[in-house]
């Protein structure tokens, strides 16, 4: 009995044994400051509870801030963990060897070989233009080959408005489009939006004063409604979007796209 | 007051850990909804392309999942999808996985072709059951909305003068202008294209392009949130993101109309 009373629980030493047996004195001054420091600050109860409300509150917008990335982020990337569905590949042998399976080959190569030919009967084997109006650029293709590309200028997108209601918008339209008309020295009938945006008066319909000769350059090819590929005086402005909605092109570059194309030649406007 | 001030760090406790129970729950519910979301996608996709026995020309199953068979019939849904948007008279674009690349075209003719330089796709479209996902991709998408950092069509407005003294000719455009492009295009099948712009963005853009994708993320953060509400499964939208150069993505954007096509080729 008395052996009993001899065993000690290591919990019940005391805390100090569990220290080193050598204690720098620097530290110990140092937990002794912050322990006053904190008994300061215990006592101190305003500034006590400000500092707990500050803690807490950065405390709960850290949490806000995680499940707000949570929601946000984590989520949506947990949807994409790979579920089933996948089709497991068999190529079965004996099932190649099988009548349907070749008579069902056969069927879709032949469907699509037909839907080739379909597809390809789009793609004109004649000279088209192609006009990119982001970069203002043009492509000439014939035979399906490029044979020339260039700067051109296509609508400036410029809304013209005025104080009685009216307004165009001179935008190049896209789309397929087809050569409709072909002129050479073609002269300009002069819309009214260009007298409105000048601040001129409008004159009559059929007025002369309408008609301005040599602005197009050489040559111009109809797109219908009234829009045309044609030449320009403002070649500084090529690769510019600076249009009423026609495109433009130097008079090299039209030399050459106004002999390639026809009428009922596609112009590709995108 | 001894006693309630002993109580009050308990009450706090309690509080604190049913708090965080509660949200902890919440979050739990959300996750496991949004989880289920791509499941019923999954789950919808199937039921509407899923492949129909015909009682007069029986078919042995097992050529869908045969890899010759499948590579066929990958490669007729993208013609179809294709010749079905060429009929129409408007631009449209094709989207080549295996190749990277993305191209514009109008009625059969590839007027822009652009390299992709970065990619990522949903779960469902990469690795679903290839003969679904192939008659889904066998009819083009059609765009039903779209969100982008830029506009669609850059309108300047202006107001005619009264008289030629007012007139004020217009100034050349700064084409010098960089704007970062990024945007996305909601299907109306649900699927969403991402497309981003290739090149690392001005210091100056970066928190526009921020903006753009918090406001995006949020939107539909949103939306899920009210449908698990109403203990519903949200939404689930399968994606392809893409990453190209800059010029190009404005290029495809302004080219596209407003519910313009898109045909995917896996």
């Amino acid at each position: 009995m008395e052996n009993d009373n001899i065993v000690i629980n290591p919990d019940q030493l005391p805390r100090e044994t569990e220290q080193p047996a050598i204690i720098n004195t620097d530290v110990q001054v140092n937990s002794a400051e912050n322990l006053t420091f904190l008994r300061k600050l215990q006592e101190n109860k305003r500034l006590f509870s400000l500092i707990r409300t500050l803690f807490f509150i950065f405390v709960s917008a850290l949490a806000l801030l995680l499940i707000f990335l949570f929601i946000i982020s984590v989520v949506p990337a947990l949807q994409e963990i790979p579920s089933g569905g996948r089709t497991h590949l068999v190529n079965s042998e004996e099932l190649r060897q099988s009548a349907s399976y070749r008579k069902q080959i056969t069927l879709m190569k032949k469907d699509i070989d037909r839907l080739n030919i379909k597809y390809n009967n789009y793609t004109t084997g004649q000279s088209y233009l192609v006009i990119n109006t982001t970069d203002n650029l043009f492509y000439l293709y014939k035979n399906k080959k490029l044979i020339r590309s260039g700067h051109c200028s296509t609508g400036s997108y410029m809304m013209l408005k005025t104080e009685e209601g009216r307004s165009w918008v001179f935008k190049t339209p896209k789309g397929k489009r087809t050569i409709q008309g072909k002129t050479t020295h073609p002269y300009w009938h002069r819309s009214d939006w260009s007298y409105i945006e000048e601040g001129s008066p409008v004159p009559p319909k059929d007025d002369p004063s309408r008609y301005e000769y040599g602005v197009l350059g050489d040559y111009a090819m109809s797109l219908g409604d009234g829009y045309m590929v044609h030449g320009t005086i403002y070649k500084r402005f090529l690769g510019m979007p600076v249009t009423h909605g026609c495109v433009r092109l130097n008079d090299e570059d039209l030399d050459i796209v106004f002999h390639s194309l026809n009428i009922g030649s596609k112009v590709y406007i995108f | 007051m001894g006693t309630e001030n002993e109580n009050n760090p308990n009450l706090r406790k309690i509080l604190v850990i049913t708090l965080t129970s509660i949200i902890g729950a919440v979050l739990i519910y959300f996750s496991v909804m949004c989880i289920l979301a791509p499941v019923r996608k999954l789950k919808e996709i199937n039921e509407e392309y899923t492949f129909q026995p015909d009682s007069k020309n029986k078919i042995d199953e097992r050529i869908y999942s045969d890899s010759a068979y499948l590579k066929l019939l990958k490669e007729k849904s993208f013609l179809q999808s294709r010749i079905a948007m060429a009929e129409s008279d408007s631009i449209y674009v094709t989207i080549n996985i295996p190749d990277s690349t993305i191209d514009l075209e109008s009625c059969g003719v590839v007027v822009h072709s652009t390299k992709i330089q970065k990619m990522s796709i949903s779960n469902i479209i990469k690795s679903g059951n290839e003969y679904i996902i192939s008659s889904m991709l066998s009819k083009p998408f059609s765009i039903e909305n779209s969100f982008s950092t830029i506009p669609k069509e850059p309108l300047m407005i202006k107001m005619a003068p009264k008289d030629t003294s007012e007139f004020v000719p217009d100034a050349v455009p700064d084409t010098a202008y960089h704007e970062p492009v990024n945007y996305v295009l909601e299907m109306s099948n649900g699927t969403r294209i991402f497309v981003y712009q290739a090149e690392f963005p001005h210091p100056g853009d970066k928190m526009h392009l921020f903006k753009f994708d918090m406001k995006y993320r949020l939107q539909n953060t949103f939306n899920a949130i009210k449908r698990t509400m109403f203990f519903k499964v949200p939404d689930y939208h399968p994606f392809i993101k893409i990453r190209i150069p800059r010029a190009d993505a404005k290029i495809i954007y302004r080219a596209l109309p407003v519910h313009g096509q898109i045909a995917v080729y896996r």
